[in-house]
């Protein structure tokens, strides 16, 4: 309410004739020639343009996320000559299932969203702007990993990458250090520890997997460690098949540790998984960075206990990779928004503002879990858990996004990929060679992507 | 009453014995059914009264260790800004209910008191349309409402598609439809020599669908504005694919807002989900004898 501008005139794009398309093309190329001589600054290319509005769609629904979007919005427009935000926070969870309608419509002319093969699609069905222009001004203040990250499959830019967070093995100090645990560095060690919280009473390794995804960061470890960056990526993108026998061998490798779940991990979603870490009944738990909002909502005393460490070597030539899933998020430009050829100057000003490390710590200020990107961010504030993420991933010589947003949608989905690792969880030792046939199948089941 | 009627109905008299344990046994099962509709009910109401770090620290079937409090009822109330969604609820469901009901009401009219050629055709034309499932419409759907223009005092985008107008509009297409259907059984109950007599009087046919049938009707129009209203309340699906700004969006959908993208606070989202529910039941409450009514509306020709 109140939030949208009326923006009659793109009522007339729809029963045109032939002649009309092409006189509205005449006006509209010439107008746009207009707009070009008479914007405001120029510099290599991208315009920027001061005051008017720019319109941004948000998945931030969380309350802290929201705040901090807010923050960055007011920022901006002080810092951008009065620039009005219009915002239109939608759900994280409609936002990305509508995702597709929406770039269709009448989306903003600026959204949030994923970096990986997510961006990607997107940017191969042209629904998303490029954004080479704004790019090249920005591209100094991010390393070469993220750089890779936002470019689409035909060599252009489409986002600026905003915030990521890491996946690593989660415990608890007080329980490491009440049983004399060390942190496992190698696989014998992490299976050995496994033995040993047994003893103890511990499930060594917890696991809800209700919801289908969490199963696939343990996967994505296992495949990067056992068999390297370049055959994940491949593999995800149907470039190698998954009756390869280095995916029998991920699975035999995941056997070892399958046994040291916790019963009921079917039914049970991440977040119960993570209440048996909280409640000292687990051991260790491979997960996101955000299994720290779970301990938080227990209390701050339960968050000071949390840590982490990343996932053991496997003995293998790519541990030396380091690689792991660290999910980066964007902002991007739609390609249909009505508003975007008159607020593309301030679009870009606005895509550029959150290019810069004091925009992004404003964000990750008001909602931690997250870590900014940007080259110039000020890491002093950061708390021991941030500096240690921020640590892993500097170690890192490669950065997937995880398997849901490598691979195309449809075949990491329910049907797909979700639903094989649930059955190989209900009995790991059960005959893997079937299983990756199905998986293969589905595959070539599936349409072409684009 | 009925069951119970229908189960002590035997030829000869009963004996007093059997009669009291068959009455015993017919109470046991109903509370026995009823504890079961209850219990998810009640227990989302136990959650919702407890903090989300006392089921965090003691799992969710355990005694409260902190007091049970309305915390999570007054946040969910702000944090989800309920009011506000409450009211984008009634923008849409309010005009909803009575146009579908003026329209259909005209049309089971029309084909229940006057003989035309095609009144059955056109009754099971409509009575069809309600076996059509809504998302098999929605691809077409979603690029006519992209694709229709308005002007710009009925929609402030210029499109069919984010606006009130749009999802207010396929409710009453797809209400419409059983509306007429019920409507019309229930007015073939009206004798048509009143319709006749009228005409006779010199009433002309919209004066006496106003003045004579919408009266008679009265019980079955409330029977339909309770059940419709219920309907266009719990909608999710349309105001999910027909808008895009979250703001506008009806109540059911902004629970969603409670729900986080890792992390979700069940216990405040069962508040959330308990507020949300508040309305129907009042609804339920107020007009519960029309509802039942309304449950076998149109069951019977007359």
């Amino acid at each position: 309410m109140g939030n949208k501008p009326p923006f009659g005139p793109s009522a007339l794009d729809l029963d045109l004739s032939r002649r009309d398309v092409l006189k509205i093309m005449g006006y509209s190329s010439v107008a746009a020639f207009l707009a070009a001589c008479s914007s405001g600054t120029t510099s290599g290319g991208s315009t920027t343009s001061t005051g008017g509005t720019v319109t941004v769609g948000s998945n931030a629904s969380d309350p802290l996320p929201k705040k901090g979007m807010e923050m960055v919005n007011a920022a901006f427009t002080k810092a951008n000559g009065g620039t009005v935000v219009k915002l239109n926070t939608v759900d994280h969870g409609t936002f990305q299932d509508q995702i597709t309608s929406y770039l269709q419509g009448t989306p903003e002319d600026v959204f949030t969203w994923f970096s990986g093969h997510r961006m990607r699609f997107f940017a191969d069905k042209g629904l998303v702007s490029s954004i080479d222009d704004v790019w090249d001004k920005v591209k100094s203040n991010f390393t070469d990993a993220f750089a890779t990250s936002v470019k689409g499959n035909d060599g252009h830019f489409y986002g600026i990458p905003v915030d990521y967070y890491p996946w690593a093995v989660f415990y608890r100090k007080s329980v490491f250090a009440d049983k004399g645990y060390k942190v496992p560095t190698t696989w014998d060690a992490f299976k050995a520890l496994c033995v040993q919280m047994q003893k103890d009473g511990l499930t060594p390794l917890a696991m809800g997997d209700k919801d289908g995804w969490p199963a696939q960061g343990t996967f994505d470890i296992l495949n990067l460690r056992l068999n390297g960056y370049d055959f994940h990526v491949e593999l995800l993108t149907g470039k190698q098949k998954f009756t390869d026998p280095r995916v029998a061998n991920v699975f035999s490798k995941w056997a070892e540790i399958a046994p040291y779940y916790n019963d009921g991990l079917a039914g049970m979603t991440w977040q119960q998984a993570a209440q048996l870490l909280v409640q000292k009944k687990a051991g260790m738990y491979v997960l996101g960075l955000f299994v720290s909002q779970q301990f938080a909502s227990a209390s701050a005393a339960d968050l000071a206990d949390l840590d982490f460490f990343a996932f053991p070597d496997l003995g293998t030539q790519y541990d030396a990779e380091k690689a792991l899933d660290a999910p980066i998020d964007v902002v991007m430009m739609t390609k249909k928004s009505p508003t975007l050829s008159k607020e593309r100057g301030q679009a870009n000003a606005y895509l550029q503002f959150w290019s810069k490390g004091s925009t992004q710590l404003i964000a990750s200020t008001a909602a931690p879990g997250v870590i900014p990107v940007a080259n110039d961010t000020d890491t002093s504030g950061y708390d021991a858990l941030t500096k240690k993420a921020v640590e892993i991933i500097k170690n890192a010589k490669r950065i997937t996004q995880f398997f849901d947003r490598d691979s195309r949608p449809d075949f990491a989905g329910p049907n797909g990929m979700q639903s094989f690792l649930l059955s190989y969880l209900q009995s790991p030792k059960g005959n893997i060679t079937s299983l990756q046939g199905k998986m293969q199948q589905f595959w070539d089941s599936l349409p072409p992507e684009a | 009453m009925a069951v119970a009627a229908a189960l002590t109905r035997p030829r000869r008299r009963p004996q007093p014995r059997r009669r009291q344990l068959s009455r015993a046994s017919l109470h046991g099962v109903l509370i026995a059914m009823s504890l079961v509709w209850l219990f998810p009910l009640a227990w989302a109401v136990y959650e919702a009264l407890r903090s989300i770090s006392d089921t965090t620290l003691n799992g969710y079937l355990s005694l409260p260790s902190q007091g049970l409090s309305i915390g999570n009822f007054t946040t969910a109330w702000t944090q989800a800004n309920l009011p506000y969604f409450y009211l984008n609820t009634l923008y849409i469901a309010v005009p909803g209910v009575i146009v579908t009901l003026l329209v259909a009401s005209m049309l089971a009219f029309s084909i229940s008191q006057f003989n035309w050629k095609f009144n059955v055709l056109v009754l099971m034309i409509f009575t069809a349309g309600n076996l059509l499932p809504a998302q098999v419409i929605i691809i077409p759907l979603y690029w006519i409402y992209l694709n229709t223009p308005l002007p710009d005092f009925v929609s402030d985008n210029g499109l069919l598609y984010d606006q009130y107008i749009g999802v207010i509009l396929i409710h009453i297409v797809f209400q419409t439809g059983f509306a007429t259907f019920v409507l019309s059984n229930y007015m073939k109950t009206i004798t048509k020599e009143i319709t006749e007599s009228a005409l006779v009087d010199g009433a002309n046919v919209l004066r006496i669908w106003w003045s004579i049938i919408l009266p008679l009707c009265r019980p079955a129009l409330a029977a339909m504005a309770t059940l419709l209203f219920t309907f266009i309340y719990n909608d999710f699906f349309w105001a999910l694919i027909l808008m895009k700004t979250g703001d506008k969006r009806p109540i059911v959908s902004a629970l969603n807002n409670l729900q986080g993208e890792f992390f979700t606070n069940y216990n405040l989202l069962a508040a959330g989900a308990l507020l949300a529910a508040v309305p129907s039941v009042l609804v339920f409450i107020a007009f519960q004898k029309h509802f039942v009514r309304g449950l076998t509306l149109g069951a019977t020709k007359g």
